[in-house]
């Protein structure tokens, strides 16, 4: 027999039931949206191919008109036959231009209403003089709601991100959450931070402390963040995240971070902190995908810093049932072109 | 069925109090550490907050601290002990925990308990007695748990090597059944002397391989023919993902001076060179040609294992 010592361990193995069902990213397949599929500064006279969901998007512009349809131009003809219903049958897909982006409907074309591209009060509506460093693609390998829970997730920033933005302290920090039929809406107002270090190096806020209203915007059905983060001392950094979900595995992030009203050089070099931030998220969010194949017996457990983030769990569960029962709609709270610039706090 | 199990699942010295080890036992990922004054602890590697593995996350004197959000686990209960940026005057709830392992560790390895019921003090290392200098590993190999074990019987030449031994494919004899294993022999001969196995009269050496019909405690030992060891290795395994297996070993060459034993052996022993290979790199093509023989008897336990049901 051996001589051993053994360890205690202690019965933490039923995690209690929650009534809730399980959160199950890869299950939202959400119809009847706008996705900013492209940068329209991107699409030229060779098509590029996008994907959403499982449908593939294949973008061009055909003498400076842009168009979306599902095959390849020269092969649209051939396979026109096997063309989907969300082209009609067509082969083609509803899309227009705005705001910078390429918006190419996903669902039904039939409601492909315009009017329902989200207000982006901050970017100019024609796209024109929108600076190309600005504009980022990155990507993460996630399902595209884990990826947009990590970025409602506040507390993570401050310790998986510390040492790029920041540890969290402050005198104050107050989170709210208000949410919509069709969105999600996190409101942050911290008193006397410490200042970011990218801002403290780069962005000229000499000062020690600064105070920070930062509101996260976003829409269940597309994936689409707009957040209106501003500093005083020091200025906002408006930027939109669109997480394009390129199958249930992966999203692509054209995102747009406009940093025109900030100094130099942190105007240009802000925008590629994403470059930084995002590997420190897909560390996390790779792993965490597969374990979110199935309802699991074992309920997360959170704090009261994940209201937010449980939120939108419950409002993503609630717009899916409503299009599992065929209810492809907006309701009157969630019309997506309502003027969104008080719930950012632009004007304060 | 079986209630539990013991699982040698790391080797001693690769569990440290700086960083937490990642290992896969059963399929099941784990994560291995120490607390500064050397208690090893295993908890599963999963956050019970949003289901990060915790094997990237910090050590910090309360525990292991999730990369995530910075949740801190006990090692010992799996009990959340901090959640950073509550006020002082919060608690965190008791159920906020990881699931927590029994650890016991003896032998150079770190065992877990694996099971519902109560762990018997028996640790699958336990007939592992070194002498003298060890030599250790650890690797994942390209073959399912249950193959692995089968190759052990059919075929361990194509698993181990021995410098100046050649293993042949003659098995000395049917498996018998010793306790919670079976045992094979197997001949070999010196590379290099007489005139090779296929002519030989009697096997200067036997390899005998101990597979486990439970667990994963595989015993290596080659033998005299007059049953004077030479190498001991105990090699724990157990079913890593997709179908890969996990070995930890340890072993030893014997003190008794072998007078039959060629120059070569002699010099690699004066040396102190390893006298055994556990190979991390299998031949896919020695492992597909392998008849099916000894193994036979151990199909009642690879019946019970999915990954078995491949045709041969
Ligand atoms: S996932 Fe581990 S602390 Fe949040
Ligand atoms: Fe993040």
């Amino acid at each position: 027999m051996n001589d051993i010592a053994i360890a205690k361990a202690g019965a933490a193995d039923g995690y209690e039931n929650s009534r809730l069902a399980d959160w199950v990213p890869i299950h939202f397949d959400l119809r009847d949206t706008w996705f900013p599929v492209a940068f329209s500064a991107d699409i030229g006279t060779q098509a590029v191919r996008r994907i959403v969901h499982a449908q593939a998007y294949y973008l061009w512009r055909d003498r400076g008109r842009i168009r979306a349809a599902e095959f390849r131009p020269d092969q649209l003809e051939e396979l026109r036959r096997s063309a989907t219903a969300f082209t009609g049958g067509t082969g083609h897909y509803p899309v227009t231009e705005r705001y910078g982006y390429v918006w190419a409907w996903y669902g039904n074309p039939d409601n492909a209403d315009p009017a329902l591209i989200p207000s982006i009060p901050f970017l100019p509506v024609d796209g024109s003089n929108i600076p190309r460093y600005t504009q980022r693609t990155v990507r993460f390998d996630a399902a595209s709601p884990l990826s947009v829970e990590n970025l409602i997730d506040l507390t993570h920033a401050d310790f998986l991100h510390a040492k790029a933005i920041g540890d969290g302290r402050s005198e104050s920090d107050i989170v709210e959450v208000q949410s919509t039929s069709e969105t999600v809406t996190r409101t942050r107002i911290v008193t006397r931070k410490s200042v970011a270090p990218v801002m403290r190096w780069i962005g000229g806020v000499r000062a020690k402390y600064q105070d920070l209203r930062a509101v996260l915007h976003v829409h269940l059905r597309n994936n689409l963040a707009i957040s209106y983060p501003s500093f005083s001392p020091g200025y906002a950094i408006p930027n939109v995240q669109p997480f394009v979900p390129v199958g249930r595995h992966r999203s692509r992030v054209d995102q747009t971070n406009y940093t025109v009203a900030a100094p130099a050089p942190f105007r240009w070099l802000m925008p590629r902190i994403s470059y930084v931030i995002q590997p420190q998220d897909n560390a996390v969010l790779r792993p965490q995908n597969e374990r979110y194949f199935d309802a699991d017996r074992r309920r997360d457990l959170s704090s009261r810093f994940d209201a937010p983030g449980n939120r939108y769990r419950l409002v993503m569960r609630r717009l899916a049932e409503r299009q599992r029962r065929g209810d492809f709609s907006y309701a009157a709270d969630g019309d997506p072109s309502v003027d969104i610039s008080a719930v950012l706090g632009m004007d304060g | 069925m079986a209630e539990g199990q013991w699982w040698a699942v790391a080797l001693t010295e690769a569990v440290s109090s700086e960083k937490p080890l990642p290992v896969v036992c059963e399929g099941e990922e784990l994560v291995l550490f120490r607390n500064a004054a050397g208690q090893a602890f295993a908890l599963e590697d999963r956050c019970p907050h949003r289901r990060v593995p915790l094997s990237p996350g910090v050590l910090t004197p309360g525990g292991l601290q999730c990369p995530y959000h910075g949740w801190t686990f006990d090692g010992a209960s799996g009990v959340c002990r901090e959640i950073p940026n509550l006020h002082a005057d919060e608690r965190v709830p008791a159920r906020h925990a990881a699931k927590a392992f029994l650890v016991a560790e003896a032998d150079g390895f770190i065992h877990v308990w694996r099971g519902s019921g109560a762990p018997t003090g028996v640790l699958p290392s336990a007939a592992y007695r070194p002498a003298g200098r060890e030599y250790s590993g650890s690797a994942v190999v390209n073959m399912a748990h249950c193959n692995y074990l089968e190759t052990m019987l059919d075929g361990p030449e194509c698993l181990l090597a021995f410098p100046c031994v050649t293993i042949t494919d003659f098995f000395l004899g049917e498996p018998r059944r010793d306790d919670k294993h079976l045992v094979l022999d197997h001949g070999g001969v010196w590379k290099g002397k007489g005139i090779g196995p296929a002519f030989v009269r009697d096997h200067p050496l036997v390899l005998r391989t101990r597979v486990p019909l439970v667990g994963g405690a595989i015993f290596v030992e080659l033998l005299t023919a007059a049953e004077v060891p030479l190498v001991t290795i105990f090699i724990a395994s157990t079913a890593n993902r997709r179908g890969t297996t996990s070995l930890n070993w340890r072993g030893f060459r014997h003190a008794h001076k072998i007078p039959s034993a060629p120059l070569a052996w002699q010099l690699r022993r004066a040396a102190g060179r390893a006298p055994f290979e556990v190979l991390a790199e299998v031949k896919g093509a020695s492992i597909a040609a392998l008849r099916v023989a000894p193994s036979l008897n151990l199909t009642s336990r690879t019946r019970h294992e999915a990954e078995c049901r491949n045709p041969r």
